[in-house]
């Protein structure tokens, strides 16, 4: 999931937003910062003290156990030290990514759905794992790329210290494996994102020949689309090639230019031990540390590119986190009027409202309405009618432009979203399903509900004999990874999801229209228990649904245009009897294999 | 990072099927070979290069500057500067050949695998899940190249080095050399050991990556739910337990790899300690000279860095290989629905017959059809309506030979058309007298004619016209700015869904059949998108002899003849009037069609 930087965004808020990230965890980056600094003593004392071993203990009359002594001793602060680097790293970057990720998500449920209704769900995807990904991998260079550059000084001082001439030409070829290692990164960071690109073409084409494949088959279309993969198959070996060249263009020169120095310590140092100006042990430690040097300098590099994908990564993330949910809570909010004796509630008035998704013309144009509390009211309209924007409108998932709606007389937008929620139940038309068993789906609402809530919420839902047939019966794991249910089975525990809520009002939203027809009056004597007493507003275009409500309102255009009895305009009013030809009824059984097979 | 593929158990190859792979593999990359060999020859003499680099300073120390000779000295500094330019250009060459090589062996996988599974049978597609086809094609083939572009050349080199570098240091000292395999032996037990570990961390990092990932997903499309019923707390903090064990899963794999970098690092600087330590010794002695010792030092990097990126390319070849090891599993599949090598032409029109046809899908126990009989005249217009699974969707598919019929007791059953067993025609000759019209109209990325085009691809613009025309389509299609060269994005998301069924079949007018098997639509399409699918499927049908496995009453209403068909069985077969005289299953159900219509 790579998001190709189209557009320069304003890095300057990315580098902003990635100083507040990391002054967060100041603590464990300061840590890793001076572990690398004692990496860094132990890496560079460990040629020097080479030198040392053989001038002083082969070539010299010095102690030689204690100079091959004190290297091993080297070689445990530096193996200790570059342990700990790595943990440190690690830590600090994964622990930035963990917790921004939890941020994003948790942003994102409190969002307005307006805003999630524009979004698509690959990109806010990406954003939480693609994303903090390219951040993650600059934050764990931070530490190893400041201890590397520690090490860097202090070679290139030692060295110059020591033969300050031979220093000179020993180094002069390492600063362009720094240009060429920054450049190689920039030319082949669009190639390797050429090749993902042409691999997901390819992706979709054998994606749509597999989902497609009855097309296929019934045309003998077979070619047509092994043309096409041939076709990208070829783009892939192309853009690949490139990639290739551009490797073959930059690594064997990389390790090349290292050489160069080596060759000049040989050969102007040979002169130089030769003629008694330095020791053989020099010529060891300049070997040793330019050959040292040469990673540092690549990953310096690297280090760059990453800062800059990670800057555009985090301006994207920003872009989220920053945007303000346009549905929130009121700052003094009024509570709901308890039920009593004396009062029964559930009342939902709709007045002057008007409503129009962003850039389109008012969906709901003055529209109102009033339900009593306890009363059953079928919504029925055209496709396009605004049926269930009006649900949307009434549990706030958009707010109205113009007008009010009101729960036993509060404006909605008083309410707390938790109290006007936990007010309503919906039924959507679409059931949505978690990773979660058969018991936790239906008590989604209440996570405390008791079993026996939850068993008697199925059986009014008409779906607890189905449950007992499934094989862990209400501790089926459902969900995409799981066990996959009918599309009526998934409806029947929406509804039983909304039994266990609650609600003062209960919404069916096309609830019923996959439940097979054969069942379908099981669930209408079921819903006919739960709505008693409790206000219920169905979405319909069934003649049987609409007969769960006593009172049928006619939207057409954003508007009430008729309320009445089903009988009552099924005679009296023309419009009616179109829009319920319209939907003419397609029993259908579905296909018929569906089942069998997949 | 190509340390971190993993193979779980389940993928691993035993040592038997690991070469049957590669040898497999080998004969597979036949037309690669003459590359093959000379990237093998390029890396060969990148190893040698990166050899004479030590050995040359021995010399120079020993030969030039012991010796106090600098022309030596200088002859040798020349001879370093050849060997360096070799080594460039052999590690230009070396990236270049096996790039070429393994992209080209990678683009005829591709090719090869796809049409493999091209001529798979529909009960192929049935049987396997179609996102395992699809990462098939995608991901085990990216793991392949993966291999190749970082870690293919490495695995040889890193293989050639180890051994050279262990030959040269024997053949300079062989007391050294013991100090030297002291310490080598450890860091390779310790690398084979973080080589299982790792493997175990990084499945784990990757189940809690995608767990992590799905979690994620669920809150996003869910978010309407979630909202409703007011679990934004409750769901966040169940992210944040995926979420934390994503980052304990992650720490773990680097608690791992942090030892064992640690251990790699002390084992080269401990062996450069023992080194000077022993070869001072033997100097002193005159065994070896402080040239041999200068060059064990230099070397020992050499032999260090091959044993550690060995242990870390060994999880991606082993991921490699398994993954080859399934597409080869979809290359040998032999596909059930296969083609005779002498067909026999199909007449242009006639009647299907379905004799004692029996038919099971795989997997399941029960058939789907049991001893089905039925013939369709030449344009007649048969309806098959039925309960949800039925078999009346797989009796249309058997007269289109999406499927052959199964043996029972050695006996099997025959679809004929005019005569000609179907099974005895060839596919394409088929496809042009019976097509089968999905109800979803499927659409395929690219444009609108290309879509429609697809059922014949040598039909010319204006026959595509023509065939939209001929259904009363063009117009709704031309209106469009772009017309017909309108892309239809992913899936034909920019089409409505009566649109799609348009196209869908504009497909079938295009190729001009005797006879469409057609399974209706149940989706709800918007008056006015519906009044024109039901005029263009009208046209389609007139004319042509038609199988409709119906769904509505007006549809079957309009058959020459009903089948019903239920637990596998044509139980009913006659006219509307004579099912419903008869008074069975089929005057039952045409009862409720006619009472929940709207009245």
């Amino acid at each position: 999931m790579v998001t190709p930087v189209t557009q320069k965004p304003d890095t300057q808020q990315g580098w902003r937003l990635l100083r507040v990230a990391l002054s967060q965890q100041r603590g464990g980056l300061a840590i890793g910062v001076v572990v690398g600094l004692f990496w860094a003593l132990g890496k560079v004392s460990v040629p020097q003290l080479t030198k040392m071993g053989i001038d002083r203990g082969i070539e010299g009359s010095g102690n030689l156990v204690f100079w091959s002594g004190l290297v091993v001793i080297a070689g445990v602060i530096a193996g200790l030290f570059t342990a700990m680097r790595r943990w440190y790293a690690f830590r600090e970057s994964r622990w930035i990514e963990t917790r921004l990720r939890e941020q994003i998500f948790s942003h994102l449920l409190k969002l307005h759905v307006g805003y999630h209704d524009k979004m698509q769900t690959g990109q806010l995807m990406s954003r939480a794992s693609s994303d903090l990904q390219q951040l993650q991998a600059f934050v764990v260079m931070i530490p190893i790329t400041l201890s590397n550059l520690a090490m860097l000084i202090a070679v290139v001082a030692l060295l110059i210290a020591s033969q300050p001439m031979l220093a000179m030409f020993a180094l002069a070829p390492l600063p362009i494996v720094n240009v060429m290692a920054s450049r190689f990164s920039r030319q082949i960071h669009p190639a390797v994102l050429a090749v993902q690109q042409e691999q997901a073409q390819l992706a979709t084409v054998v994606e749509e020949s597999v989902s497609g494949v009855r097309v296929i088959k019934g045309f003998g279309a077979e070619q047509v689309q092994a043309r096409k993969l041939k076709t990208e198959a070829d783009d892939i070996w192309n853009v690949s090639l490139v990639a290739a060249k551009i490797r073959s263009k930059f690594l064997p020169a990389l390790d090349l230019l290292p050489s160069i120095g080596l060759i000049a310590v040989l050969g102007i140092g040979g002169h130089r031990v030769i003629n008694g100006q330095m020791t053989v042990g020099d010529l060891v430690k300049f070997n040793a540390y330019i050959t040292m040097l040469i990673w540092p300098l690549r990953n310096l590099a690297m280090t760059v590119a990453l800062a800059q994908r990670a800057s555009v990564a985090l301006v994207r993330v920003d872009e989220v986190l920053s945007t303000p949910s346009l549905v929130i809570d009121p700052l003094s909010p009024t509570s709901l009027p308890a039920a009593s004796s004396d009062r029964a509630v559930g009342e939902v008035i709709f007045d002057e409202t008007v409503f129009s998704y962003e850039g389109a013309s008012p969906i709901i144009n003055h529209l109102s309405f009033s339900i009593r509390p306890g009363q059953a009211v079928a919504l029925v309209g055209a496709t396009g009618s605004g049926k269930s924007t009006v649900v949307r409108l009434l549990n706030r998932f958009h707010d109205v432009q113009q007008g009010s709606i009101r729960l036993d007389g509060i404006d909605v937008r008083q309410l707390t979203l938790g109290d006007l929620r936990s007010a309503i139940g919906i039924v959507f038309e679409e059931t949505f399903l978690f990773h979660d068993s058969v018991a936790d789906n239906i008590a989604f609402s209440r996570p405390d509900a008791g079993p026996d809530v939850i068993e008697r919420a199925a059986r009014l839902a008409g779906a607890h004999d189905f449950i007992m047939e499934l094989p862990e019966g209400y501790q089926t794991i459902l969900g995409e990874r799981g066990y996959s249910l009918s599309g009526g089975q998934r409806q029947r525990i929406a509804i039983a999801r909304a039994i266990v809520s609650d609600p003062r009002v209960l919404v069916l939203d096309d609830a019923t229209s996959a439940v097979d027809p054969s069942k379908e009056h099981e669930i209408r004597e079921a819903m006919a228990t739960v709505m008693k007493g409790r206000t219920t507003i169905v979405i319909a275009h069934r003649p049987g649904t609409i007969a769960l409500a006593d009172t049928v309102i006619l939207l057409d255009e954003g508007r009430a245009v008729a309320i009445g009895t089903h009988e009552g305009l099924l005679a009296e009013n023309e419009r009616y009897r179109q829009v319920l030809a319209a939907w003419e009824v397609r029993e259908s059984d579905g296909d018929d294999d569906i089942e069998v097979i997949r | 990072m190509w340390g971190m593929s993993a193979v779980s158990e389940e993928d691993r190859l035993d040592r038997v099927q690991t070469l049957q792979v590669l040898r497999r593999a080998y004969s597979m990359a036949r037309s690669q070979r003459r590359l093959i060999l000379s990237s093998l020859v390029f890396v060969l003499i990148g190893t040698l290069v990166t050899l004479a680099g030590p050995t040359l300073v021995r010399f120079a120390i020993d030969h030039g500057i012991k010796a106090k000779d600098g022309s030596a000295l200088n002859q040798i500094v020349v001879l370093y500067v050849i060997v360096t330019i070799i080594g460039y250009f052999a590690g230009r060459l070396q990236y270049i050949t096996i790039n070429r090589a393994g992209e080209g062996f990678l683009r005829e996988l591709r090719i090869t695998v796809f049409d493999k599974l091209q001529k798979q049978s529909m009960s192929y597609f049935d049987r396997e899940k179609a996102g395992v086809l699809v990462s098939r094609m995608t991901a085990d083939i990216e793991s392949m190249a993966e291999l190749i572009q970082f870690g293919l050349l490495q695995f040889v080199s890193a293989f050639l080095l180890l051994c050279l570098a262990t030959i040269l240091l024997f053949v300079m000292s062989w007391q050294l050399s013991l100090v030297t395999m002291l310490v080598l032996p450890m860091l390779i037990i310790a690398s084979i050991r973080f080589q299982r570990t790792s493997n175990h961390a990084y499945l784990d990092v990757r189940e809690k990556v995608g767990n992590n990932l799905s979690t994620l997903q669920e809150g996003i499309t869910g978010v309407r739910v979630i909202q409703a019923y007011g679990q934004e707390e409750n769901r966040s903090e169940r992210f944040r337990r995926s979420n934390r064990a994503l980052f304990d899963s992650h720490m773990y794999s680097v608690r791992i790899s942090t030892w064992y970098f640690g251990l790699v690092e002390f084992a080269g600087i401990a062996a450069t300690g023992a080194i000077i330590g022993v070869g001072g010794w033997l100097v002193h002695r005159d065994s070896v000279t402080i040239g041999t010792v200068t060059a064990f030092v230099l070397l020992l990097a050499n032999l260090f860095d091959p044993v550690q990126q060995l242990s870390q390319l060994y999880n991606t070849v082993q991921s490699s290989t398994a993954a080859l090891h399934k597409l080869i599993g979809i290359i040998d599949a032999v596909p059930d629905v296969a083609e005779v090598s002498q067909p026999t032409e199909l007449p242009s029109r006639g009647a299907i017959v379905v004799d004692k046809v029996t038919f099971g899908y795989a997997g399941s126990d029960r058939p789907a059809l049991n001893e089905v009989s039925i013939s369709v005249a030449d344009g007649e217009r048969l309806a098959l309506v039925g309960p949800t699974g039925a078999g009346k969707s797989t009796l249309a598919k058997l007269m289109a030979r999406l499927y052959d019929p199964s043996a029972v007791d050695g006996v099997t059953g025959s679809v004929s058309f005019g005569g000609v067993d179907l099974r005895l025609s060839s596919m394409s000759d088929l496809r042009r007298r019976i097509i089968v019209v999905p109800q979803e109209g499927f659409c395929f990325g690219g444009t609108i004619r290309e879509n429609i085009r697809i059922a014949r691809p040598d039909a010319t613009d204006a026959e595509v016209e023509q065939a939209l025309e001929s259904i009363g389509a063009l117009d709704r299609f031309v209106e469009f700015a772009e017309g017909l060269e309108t892309e239809v994005r992913e899936r034909g998301s920019r089409l409505s869904a009566g649109e799609r069924q348009l196209i869908a079949l504009a497909r079938a007018a295009l190729v001009d059949p005797a006879v469409l098997v057609l399974d209706e639509a149940t989706s709800n399409l918007d008056p006015g998108t519906e009044a024109v699918v039901e005029h263009a499927l009208e046209t389609l049908m007139t004319g042509r002899t038609v199988v409709v496995v119906a769904h509505r009453l007006t549809t079957v209403r309009r058959a020459d003849r009903i089948g019903v068909i239920d637990h596998g069985s044509l139980v009913e077969l006659g006219s509307h009037d004579e099912l419903v005289t008869l008074g069975g299953r089929y005057a039952a159900l045409a009862d409720a069609w006619q009472r929940s219509q709207p009245k």
